[in-house]
């Protein structure tokens, strides 16, 4: 095989959310950017995770709606999955996005390289070009700086051999084109509940295990709960404080799988599918990343400081691979703040709020502080629920379950964070997030004039609620002294 | 885990917490300092003892922290070992090894993080926008008073540091007025405006001043006494050891010989190496003499020992005075250099002056100020003729606690230590100092 050298100026290796992000930055900064992909451009985002399990989710949703549209009152008769099809559409989806996003590192000059990259040294790499290119073979390049952003990968299960038919994760678990009959979710966490939600409104019987006391660790009990609850109602069984007791056994009916719940005896049931989501781990391994000197933690996360440089002065890492939270919106800041420092701008990571939302039904979007975590914090707090029971919007749209929970700090009438469990959580977020990057205070939300009927006026309702003060509540007396005393 | 506040030395219990000099989320390295702690005694720099990931800061800066309290939160790192330098064959090709830079923002490289609130655990109160105008700007938000709703720093905020006024910044063009020709105005400051004053906390060793200051001139009663010396004599024997002390790398002042001056007055009248214990009613006069030296640091007035001083050499106290100076100047003074004085020295000659009336480092009963040495004309009797010669002159003042040193005798103490100073060679006879 022949191999060709060649040189760069600047390397993002990965072109998920941070890595095509970052490269676009550099590229309007002036700089020469090379971008190397062993896969799809869009990473995991677009092609395996975000983009298309949202494509699946809208369509369960739909479906499920249909089914139930003659509560009020219309009737749709002969409704049914057609497992090919809804795949096939949803692969449209994600190459529009993998399109658009190669025409706009292309319009900014960014040259792509499809190949498995590992590093030869703190400044080059050797990368082995992707199968049925024209020019295969093997490319040494060099480089004055790049970025690293390889992401993550689910992580594997011992006893769980993952063939993508019957044992899946996260990426097969997007490809099936026959909806199993059982589905059994090992993991709680937003991944698995995502799909198995999905699952379960395509007509699988599913089954979740968690070993922890309670679904989706880290979000706030009370939001998890309502979840949980929906989960329940729909048919899904959910066990925490169960664990499973490996390995699994696949036989012709599919995958035998024995659990241990926390009281009484194991339980062997048998599967038509498992999918396992146990966490992500880093792309760090197989890089060649010793060649470089750069430092890792002990998770395999590559060590960076507030402007995304290693250890290694002229190496960047975004994304997973940085470490924790591993969100596609932390990526992509990243990516900027790596762009922006590298082209020499005074730049850091400063981000107040990073929210996370999770889809699954009704959906979870959080940002800033937990109650749990701002007691930590020793800050006098002063919490506030609005329900979504009391929003006109929400109750004409049959979505009525759920609450926004407010977080603030009593001392100064400071926002710390909000929490919603309910419609269209992941489309509410973002002005919390705002209100944080701001310095809001508790009163700024209540004082906005938030449009009717809308499911926003949540967050108004919610900050009045805190205050001790809304309308569509009816509040004995002030939940905390403060500010309210003075409006 | 958490990190807590270990022994700081013996019988401190506790201290301030000047700053920290990690944030949440930094990576700490095993032995990177964390935060500066500030006791009676001294400033230390708290080294970290694990390596890992900084949670939370569950002290405030100018708080005071208890020995065992909780400081921060963090994770431990498991994968030290990822950290260990790469094999042999793999460092041919690598960079020099850079394992021992901590991860951590050096402020240099990055500057102003979105810091929290000083203190308040909050986080700065300034709009996206805001922050990166300041950041590039290089203004460090935490310093800035805001003008906005809750004390939200604007970007106008940042436009009268910068001193430009709004116009500076915020674009468009200026309009050249006709005929007259206006003069951009000097920006004046106008008291009470916004950002025409600035408050600075009074914090870790500017506190612990302020405190011992008033503290002394609250118990004791305070005179000064000076009197002048001809220090011709002893310029000359400071000039003949600085070769001989030179080669011991030695930077030999007048300090060590003041220092045994002050001793050998102290025999004749040990009242002066004394403090009162006012409980008791008593006065506790010290049969050693450590020598508490005033030195000026970048962060204030400091007061490190020289301990034992009758027993040590001129060359010896040289070389210990050097040498706490700059430890002190380096911020590295331990607990020890800092404590059991018995008398002070002070020294503001080497700035200028004629003379100073010092503070009292109380419990202590007496100061002896060292000044200005310069050539002056004065009127010498020798063998029964006057006549104006030049000589090295100089002021010495002491000042005293009257409720235990009465005027008399400080002066007759001064009168001692002076003839010592006048006459050097009576230091080398006794340097026991009788």
């Amino acid at each position: 095989m022949a191999t060709t050298t060649q040189t760069a100026d600047v390397v993002v290796l990965g072109s998920g959310p941070a890595g095509y992000v970052c490269a676009i930055r550099l590229a309007q900064l002036g700089r020469k950017v090379t971008v190397v992909d062993r896969d799809e451009i869009g990473g995991v985002c677009l092609n395996r995770g975000c983009i298309p399990s949202k494509a699946l989710i809208h369509a369960g949703t739909l479906y499920e709606k249909m089914s139930h549209a003659s509560d009020i009152g219309i009737e749709v008769k002969g409704a049914s999955v057609n497992m090919p099809k809804l795949i096939a559409w949803k692969e449209t989806v994600v190459k529009k996005l993998t399109g658009g996003v190669a025409g706009l590192l292309k319009a900014n000059g960014c040259t792509v390289i499809a190949g498995d990259a590992r590093f030869t040294g703190p400044r080059s790499m050797e990368i082995t070009q992707a199968n049925g290119k024209a020019e295969s073979g093997k490319i040494t390049l060099n480089f004055n700086q790049c970025v690293i952003a390889t992401g993550s990968r689910p992580s594997a299960l011992p006893g769980f051999d993952v063939d993508n038919e019957k044992i899946l994760d996260s990426t097969g678990a997007l490809l099936l084109t026959e909806v199993p009959e059982t589905l059994l979710c090992i993991g709680g966490g937003y991944i698995g509940l995502e799909l198995g939600t999905f699952y379960s409104k395509v007509g699988s019987k599913v089954t979740v295990v968690e070993g922890m006391p309670g679904l989706l660790g880290g979000v706030d009990p009370a939001l998890a709960q309502v979840v949980a609850k929906k989960l329940t109602a729909r048919g899904v069984e959910v066990l925490t404080k169960t664990k499973i007791q490996g390995p699994a056994k696949i036989t012709k009916k599919g995958v035998e799988v024995t659990y241990q719940p926390e009281a009484g005896k194991p339980v062997t049931k048998t599967f038509a599918a498992v999918l396992v989501t146990v966490g992500r781990r880093p792309n760090s391994d197989n890089l060649g990343l010793e060649k470089t000197g750069v430092r890792l933690d002990g998770k395999g996360f590559i060590l960076v400081d507030p402007q995304r440089r290693t250890n290694v002065p002229h190496l960047f890492a975004i994304g997973d691979i940085a470490g924790q939270p591993l969100l596609a919106h932390k990526g992509s800041k990243e990516g900027i703040v790596a762009a922006e420092a590298i082209a020499g701008q005074k730049t850091v990571y400063d981000v107040i709020a990073m929210p996370a939302v999770i889809f699954t039904d009704p959906e979870i979007a959080t940002v800033g502080l937990t109650e749990a975590e701002a007691k930590a914090k020793g800050f006098d707090i002063q919490v506030g629920n609005f329900p979504f029971a009391a929003n006109g919007r929400a109750l004409s749209v049959q979505e009525s379950e759920g609450f926004v929970k407010m977080i603030g700090d009593a001392k100064s009438g400071r926002l710390l964070g909000v929490h919603i469990v309910g419609p269209e959580a992941s489309n509410l977020i973002s002005e919390a997030a705002l209100a944080l990057e701001m310095g809001a205070r508790i009163e700024d939300l209540a004082l906005t004039v938030h449009p009717h009927p809308t499911l926003p006026e949540t967050l108004m309702e919610a900050a009045e609620a805190t205050l001790g003060h809304a309308i569509h509540i009816f509040q004995r007396k002030p939940t905390a002294p403060g500010p309210a005393a003075h409006l | 885990m958490h990190l807590r506040l270990p022994e700081l030395g013996e019988g401190v219990h506790e201290g301030e917490l000047l700053n920290w000099k990690v944030k949440v989320g930094d990576i700490v390295t095993e032995d990177q300092p964390v935060c500066e702690i500030m006791t009676d005694k001294a400033t230390v720099e708290l080294p970290a003892p694990f390596h890992g990931k900084v949670t939370e800061l569950l002290a405030k800066e100018g708080s005071v922290v208890k020995v065992g309290q909780e400081m921060l939160a963090y994770e431990p790192n498991a994968g030290a070992a990822t950290g260990k330098e790469p094999k042999k064959s793999a460092l041919a090709n690598a960079p020099a090894p850079q394992a021992s830079v901590p991860m951590s923002a050096s402020p240099a490289a990055i500057p102003y993080a979105a810091s929290s609130a000083s203190g308040s655990g909050l986080a700065v109160a300034a709009a996206p926008s805001t922050r990166k105008f300041a950041r590039e700007a290089g203004v460090d938000l935490s310093r800035i008073p805001g003008t906005g709703p809750a004390g939200r720093i604007l970007r106008e905020d940042i436009e009268r540091v910068l001193g430009g006024g709004t116009g500076a910044v915020s674009g468009g063009t200026p309009s050249i007025a006709p005929m007259v020709l206006r003069q951009t105005p000097r920006t004046s400051i106008t008291a009470g405006a916004p950002g025409s004053e600035e408050r600075i906390p009074m914090r870790g060793l500017r506190k612990k001043i302020a405190e011992k200051m008033r503290q002394s001139k609250d118990h004791a009663a305070h005179f000064t006494y000076v009197e002048e010396a001809d220090a011709t004599a002893l310029v000359q024997l400071r000039n003949q050891s600085k070769e001989v002390a030179a080669k011991y790398g030695i930077k030999i002042t007048y300090l060590p010989f003041v220092m045994k001056a002050m001793c050998a007055a102290l025999k004749k009248y040990p009242i002066l190496n004394s403090s009162l214990d006012e409980e008791k009613q008593e006065i506790v006069v010290k049969k050693y003499v450590n020598i508490a030296l005033s030195v000026q640091t970048e962060d204030g007035l400091m007061a490190p020992v020289i301990k034992d001083v009758p027993n040590k050499t001129i060359l010896e106290l040289a070389k210990e005075i050097q040498e706490i100076v700059e430890r002190a100047r380096s911020k590295k003074l331990t607990m020890d250099d800092l404590q059991g004085s018995t008398l002070t020295l002070t020294n503001a000659g080497s700035i200028g002056g004629v003379f100073a009336t010092p503070v009292i480092n109380y419990p202590e009963v007496a100061i002896v100020g060292f000044n200005k040495i310069a050539r002056k004309p004065v009127v010498v009797n020798t063998n029964g003729r006057e006549e104006i010669v030049i000589r090295d002159w100089t002021y010495f003042s002491i000042s005293l606690d009257h409720r235990v040193i009465d005027g008399a005798i400080g002066a007759e103490y001064m009168k001692e230590m002076i003839r010592h100073i006048e006459n050097p060679a009576l230091l080398l006879l006794d340097t026991n100092g009788s």
